[in-house]
């Protein structure tokens, strides 16, 4: 069965239309590019499948519920905001993680800790925002879940992170788990991924592998979707 | 070697041309066994479903055979590796010939060329 | 989960309370010490001026300071830790987490209330321990046993009872007061801008309605044939226990009224910025 299903997916904030009636099935063991320039409907999308929206009409699923704590239990979810509690220390926030998910692989956390020298004692608020970005990464990757998305998780990180968390995506690759990777820098990105969706004004504009698009049109996806939203 | 992934063709197509650069170059051996799937997608910073299928194209081609219980293997069909050789060896030509013809030159001429160059690299690496 | 979340919430509210406590108490003890040395015998009214009264006179002040200090900082914990862990970037994680919303609702409440009776009981405590020693436990006891036997004698009815039910007023009352405030902060979250000031807007509004049904419900009170307990002076008492259980029922109605809004916002119509 597909890890997430979307059908007739609509949210409207007021009289603004950010997704509108979207149709979606992605299957388990991808690793997905979600990409569309800013307002596009991208973190709406997200959000609505980590269950922090609830649609307008329509509805998504997780591998066949609703959102709520079922699914929330096998989404791991990396945000475009930092949601650390500044008083507490990296080894505070794994003990949360390991406290409220079951899936949460300790020695993972520790090692990708130690592989990008953070320190498990120092306090949040003495990272830079570049490496409080790492240990949220860290937190969300150490999960053994069935679909990770990341909302625009490179965004901030310089090119060695940039690296690592791809790396990073590619060695936790499952076959029965999905990764959504919200972003619009493709470039960097486009060689881990299976599959885009472009995604604009809330409507979904164009769902292929990258290599069909690269086979069909003879550009990388990212020269294509320069070519599609020229601005 | 490292791994390139750069123009706008597909990634897997590239995938294939490299790995099948590294086996003629004897970089892997015949007969030697290649790294999990996951290994070589993260040496190359691919996407392993897209490794998988450069692996499957190989392995279509008879570069490589896979082992069931063991893992994939590079052939050990020395034949199928020279022809492999030739094969590249002849587009590489073709290309270079049809450059060349753009410039003008026709195939006595390119022939020609190629020997003084040729003669010129081997007097100046004698002095 | 709720006692996971219970034990985040104690360590996320006890780092900010363990200085004031500690203030206090360190403050306590020697606010009593120098009232001990000043004030020997507090039946003298004179305290012969020694040197001790200017450290005393600070202490004294300090220590009221940190009592009201000790009383809005409950307040504002109560506040901060449901709009800032709930509905601020921090958010994004407690809403992720597999924990259904009426349980982070009542991770703070439970928090938010215990650190309220902490500080009543603590406050008490302390004050008591300053005026020990200051009168006669013996002279209380007969005090209280000489009022008890007063209202017996007036009311025909022991003052127990209205008592514990005062007390159950004052818990209700308090449980009302900060749901009311959770709800007003989730009203003030489905604003798209100025949400802080849409809280308070909601919070004034919601004061004002309730005042508005109260006034209602009193002046009502002719039609359900109470006022015939006014007329005696026996049943005067039990006028005034029909009204505290009036308020009493009053605050459960609106305090389970403010839960289920919140839950029912916090649930559907979350937006965080």
């Amino acid at each position: 069965m597909e890890i997430l299903r979307a059908k007739g997916l609509t949210k409207k904030f007021g009289n603004l239309t950010a997704l509108s009636n979207l149709d979606l099935e992605i299957p388990r063991g991808r690793i997905i590019g979600l990409l569309g320039p800013n307002g596009s409907g991208k973190s709406t999308f997200i959000k609505l499948a980590t269950g922090l929206l609830v649609p307008t009409s329509g509805e998504i699923t997780i591998a066949g519920a609703t959102p709520g704590i079922e699914t929330k239990a096998m989404v791991s979810y990396l945000p475009e905001r930092t949601y650390l509690n500044d008083w507490m220390r990296a080894e505070d926030m794994i003990a949360f993680f390991g406290d409220f998910y079951e899936d949460f692989n300790r020695l993972k956390a520790d090692n990708m800790l130690r592989d990008l020298n953070i320190n498990p004692g120092d306090r949040l608020k003495t990272m830079s925002k570049g490496t409080k970005e790492k240990v949220q990464l860290i937190l969300v990757m150490s999960r053994d879940a069935e679909l990770y998305l990341l909302d625009e998780p490179i965004a901030g990180v310089d090119p060695a992170a940039r690296d690592y968390i791809l790396n990073t995506i590619i060695t936790n690759y499952k076959e029965n788990a999905s990764v959504i990777i919200s972003t619009h820098l493709i470039a960097d990105i486009e060689q881990v991924l299976d599959d885009i969706i472009f995604i604009s004004q809330g409507e979904i504009k164009l769902l292929s592998t990258v290599d069909d698009i690269r086979e069909k049109h003879n550009k990388s996806v990212d020269g294509l979707f320069r070519e599609v939203f020229k601005c | 070697m490292e791994w390139i992934i750069d123009s706008d063709r597909p990634i897997y197509k590239q995938l294939v041309e490299q790995i099948e650069l590294r086996i003629i170059s004897g970089m892997y051996a015949p007969g030697d066994k290649i790294k999990s799937v996951r290994e070589l997608a993260m040496e190359a910073g691919v996407n392993p479903n897209t490794m998988q299928k450069a692996l499957a194209e190989l392995e279509r081609m008879g570069l490589v055979f896979a082992q069931r219980t063991s893992g994939r293997f590079i052939t050990e069909d020395n034949k199928m590796i020279e022809e492999a050789k030739n094969t590249l060896a002849i587009k590489e030509i073709d290309s270079f010939f049809e450059k060349m013809k753009q410039l003008g030159f026709e195939k006595e001429e390119i022939i020609s060329l190629i020997e003084k160059a040729e003669g010129d690299r081997n007097g100046n690496s004698k002095s | 989960m709720l006692g996971k979340l219970l034990k985040y919430e104690i360590k996320a509210t006890g780092r900010i309370f363990l200085p004031i406590y500690l203030a206090l108490l360190a403050l306590t003890i020697i606010t009593k010490v120098l009232l001990m040395i000043a004030m020997p015998d507090v039946f003298l009214d004179s305290t012969s001026g020694t040197s001790f009264d200017i450290p005393l006179g600070i202490s004294v002040t300090l220590y009221f300071i940190i009592i009201v200090a000790l009383s809005v900082m409950t307040l504002i914990v109560i506040v901060q830790r449901f709009y800032k862990n709930l509905l601020t970037d921090e958010g994004y994680l407690m809403f992720t987490i597999p924990v259904e919303t009426w349980k982070l609702i009542m991770s703070k409440l439970i928090v938010g209330l215990m650190w309220t009776f902490v500080c009543v009981f603590t406050v008490a405590l302390s004050i008591l321990i300053l005026a020990l020693g200051n009168f006669s436990i013996m002279e209380m006891n007969q005090g209280i046993s000489m009022l008890y036997a007063e209202f017996q004698n007036q009311f025909g009815m022991s003052p127990n009872i209205l008592i514990a039910e005062f007390i159950i007023l004052m818990i209700v009352e308090t449980v009302a007061s900060v749901l009311m405030i959770y709800v007003s902060i989730a009203i003030g979250q489905l604003f798209s801008q100025h949400r802080i000031m849409a809280a308070f807007g909601a919070y004034i509004v919601i004061s004002i309605v309730l005042q508005i049904v109260m006034t209602l419900l009193i002046a009502l009170i002719p039609a359900f044939g109470l006022e015939y307990l006014m007329n005696s002076q026996i049943n005067q008492m039990k006028a005034v226990e029909v009204f505290i259980n009036g308020i009493t029922v009053f605050n459960i109605i609106s305090a389970v009224a403010f839960y289920f809004i919140t839950n029912y916002i916090l649930k559907n119509r979350l937006n965080l910025e």
